[in-house]
């Protein structure tokens, strides 16, 4: 067998496997995980709390409005999810591949320039960030070597797919490919896994502090 | 009489080779429509050319001769295309945009070492003091890393595809040069943009303190210290904003000849896109050229510079060493809190 049907046989399921297993998981082990009991009656509702940092933390905080730095990684962060959001699905090669792959079905893919756009988009937001973690004093103290493997995967994931691009050459696919299942590995494991446990974290923050009557 | 006739059997046969050139373009694009069938092949009449040979006619039509229309565009109907023929020779392989540029980069790469040989390592005056200095901001470093990234990664893409042919292929073959090359081009094209933003980030961020003055006058004079001591220099130093202005310079020729070439059907006619060329060929080399020089004083090159760059903030006698107008307007302006930063 060749490495590209490797690739795109056994590896792949693999790695899809251990994704989904994993995530799966790992979510189980946060939402069963409970917390420890507190003594304290409570004042306000955990509930409000909870439901107010999950949607309002999309924006900046008041306080901070008037932060240069702030808006930066409002502006960068969008720019990157936003971005990487839309060409993960909504990309004409990816939404065939979904389709040939794992689903059985499409959906209207964005047009050529509106995927390049919307990669240049990803690649500047995830740059700036990256880049933060090196240079901003105190994120640099509170990132781990976690952060910057997620970091470097994901822009080597973005890099390979947008130099496969002229869909010519299998080799490109299959580099890119390769790094996608790498990706797909080390994914459950690490901070990746915020994609699906920022709610659950803004959530439980947001609901210990409205059970104290104070707002996040 | 003669003469008038061998002029009319010249025009005739150049306008015959025409009409059958059309003739057949018009058959080829007929039958990939499936509107017209092709022609059966046949043998034409013998002698058509009269006294002509085929190289006559040829160049006739080349320089635009035999009332056929001059100019150089294709959507004039032009056959052969003689503007074209000077940008094939200046890109050839071995022609002289691949010979110089090698050449150029190559004289950077040694000039660098035989300075590292003979200078070593610019050390700090005095050793590090442990007094921190600010010296460039959060944005300015974030800009400035971005920049980098994006140089680096263009830089070379860019180069694979201005040198790959000459030097790549004899070594990997033209098979995984092909895919080397369609790799880069895909990744230079989607990064193009990105570098433009950058550029203009990179400009308003970092123009305070980058015009010219006097100071860098007596700065070039002395070498940048190499002749007859400690040279003083402000907030950046001559050879600093030698860099920043070539780069702005540079990075705007690259940014407008690569949007030409990068929507080609709609801003460039076949001469303009050959002129964009060479210059994002000639922009692209300078840029890399005094880059790679930047990268070097700014690592290996110079003790402390790269901290700044990192932290925020340097050593102050790094500062003094490399920067004493600007330390000493610092110390001055923001009472004696050090702080440099825009
Ligand atoms: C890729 C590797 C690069 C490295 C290691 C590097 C390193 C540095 C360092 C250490 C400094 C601080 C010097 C000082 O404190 O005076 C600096 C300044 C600067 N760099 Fe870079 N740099 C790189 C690429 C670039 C690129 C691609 C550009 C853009 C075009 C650039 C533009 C600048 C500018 C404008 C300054 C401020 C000084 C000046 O105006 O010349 N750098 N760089």
């Amino acid at each position: 067998m060749g490495v590209i049907e490797l690739l795109e046989g056994s590896l792949w399921t693999l790695s899809v496997c251990i994704f989904v297993v994993f995530g799966l998981w790992r979510i189980f082990v946060i939402l069963t995980a409970g917390r420890s009991p507190t003594q304290a009656r409570p004042v306000g509702s955990p509930r409000g709390g909870a439901v107010r940092a999950i949607f309002g933390h999309f924006l900046p905080r008041r306080a901070f409005l008037g932060q240069g730095r702030v808006w930066f990684v409002t502006i960068a962060g969008y720019a990157f999810h936003i971005g990487l959001f839309a060409l993960l699905f909504f990309a004409a090669p990816h939404v065939a591949f979904l389709r040939d792959h794992i689903l059985g079905f499409d959906w209207p893919a964005l047009p050529r320039w509106g995927f390049i756009i919307a990669a240049q988009f990803a690649f500047t937001g995830l740059l700036a960030l990256w880049v933060r973690r090196f240079v901003d004093p105190v994120v640099r103290l509170i990132s781990r070597p976690d952060d910057h493997i997620a970091a470097g995967l994901t822009f080597l994931v973005m890099l390979t797919g947008c130099m496969a691009l002229g869909e010519q050459s299998v080799t490109l696919r299959g580099i890119h490919l390769g790094f996608v299942e790498a990706w797909l590995i080390y994914f459950p494991f690490s901070s990746l896994m915020h994609t699906f446990t920022w709610p659950l974290s803004r959530g439980f923050t947001g609901a210990l502090a409205g059970r104290r009557g104070t707002r996040m | 009489m003669c003469v008038a006739f061998a002029g009319l059997v010249r025009k005739a046969s150049l306008m015959l080779l025409v009409t059958m050139m059309f003739l057949v373009v018009a058959v080829e694009h007929g039958a990939a429509q499936g509107t017209v069938p092709p022609f059966p092949s046949q043998s034409g009449p013998e002698n058509t050319l009269g006294d002509q040979s085929d190289s006559d006619i040829w160049r006739a039509i080349r320089q635009g001769g035999g009332g056929l229309p001059g100019s150089s565009e294709v959507t004039d109907g032009v056959l052969i295309n003689a503007d074209g023929v000077w940008w094939s020779q200046l890109r050839r392989p071995a022609g002289p945009l691949v010979r110089f540029g090698s050449i150029g980069i190559a004289t950077v790469l040694a000039a660098i070492m035989v300075f590292f040989v003979a200078r070593g390592r610019l050390r700090i005056d005095g050793g590090r003091s442990g007094r921190r200095v600010a010296r460039f901001s959060l944005a300015q470093r974030v800009v400035h890393w971005v920049m980098a990234v994006v140089f680096l990664l263009l830089g070379f893409t860019g180069l694979l595809l201005l040198f790959g042919r000459a030097f790549l292929i004899p070594i990997v073959g033209k098979t995984a040069f092909s895919i080397i090359a369609t790799a880069s081009m895909q990744a230079h094209n989607l990064f193009g943009p990105i570098f433009i933003v950058s550029l203009v980030a990179l400009f308003i961020t970092f123009l305070r303190g980058n015009s010219p003055s006097f100071s860098d006058l007596k700065w070039v004079v002395r070498g940048g210290g190499m002749f007859g001591g400690h040279v003083s220099s402000g907030r950046y130093n001559a050879g600093e904003k030698a860099w920043f202005w070539t780069a702005t310079i540079a990075g705007i020729a690259l940014s407008v000849s690569g949007l030409v070439l990068s929507f080609p059907d709609v801003l460039g006619t076949h001469d303009l896109l050959h002129r964009a060329e060479l210059l994002h060929a000639i922009a692209a080399l300078v840029f890399v050229g005094f880059g790679i020089g930047h990268i070097y004083l700014g690592t290996i090159g110079t003790e402390g510079a790269i901290d700044g760059m990192i932290s925020g903030d340097v050593d102050e006698n790094w500062a003094r060493t490399h920067h004493d107008l600007w330390l000493d307007d610092m110390k001055a302006t923001k009472g004696g809190a050090a702080d440099g930063r825009d």
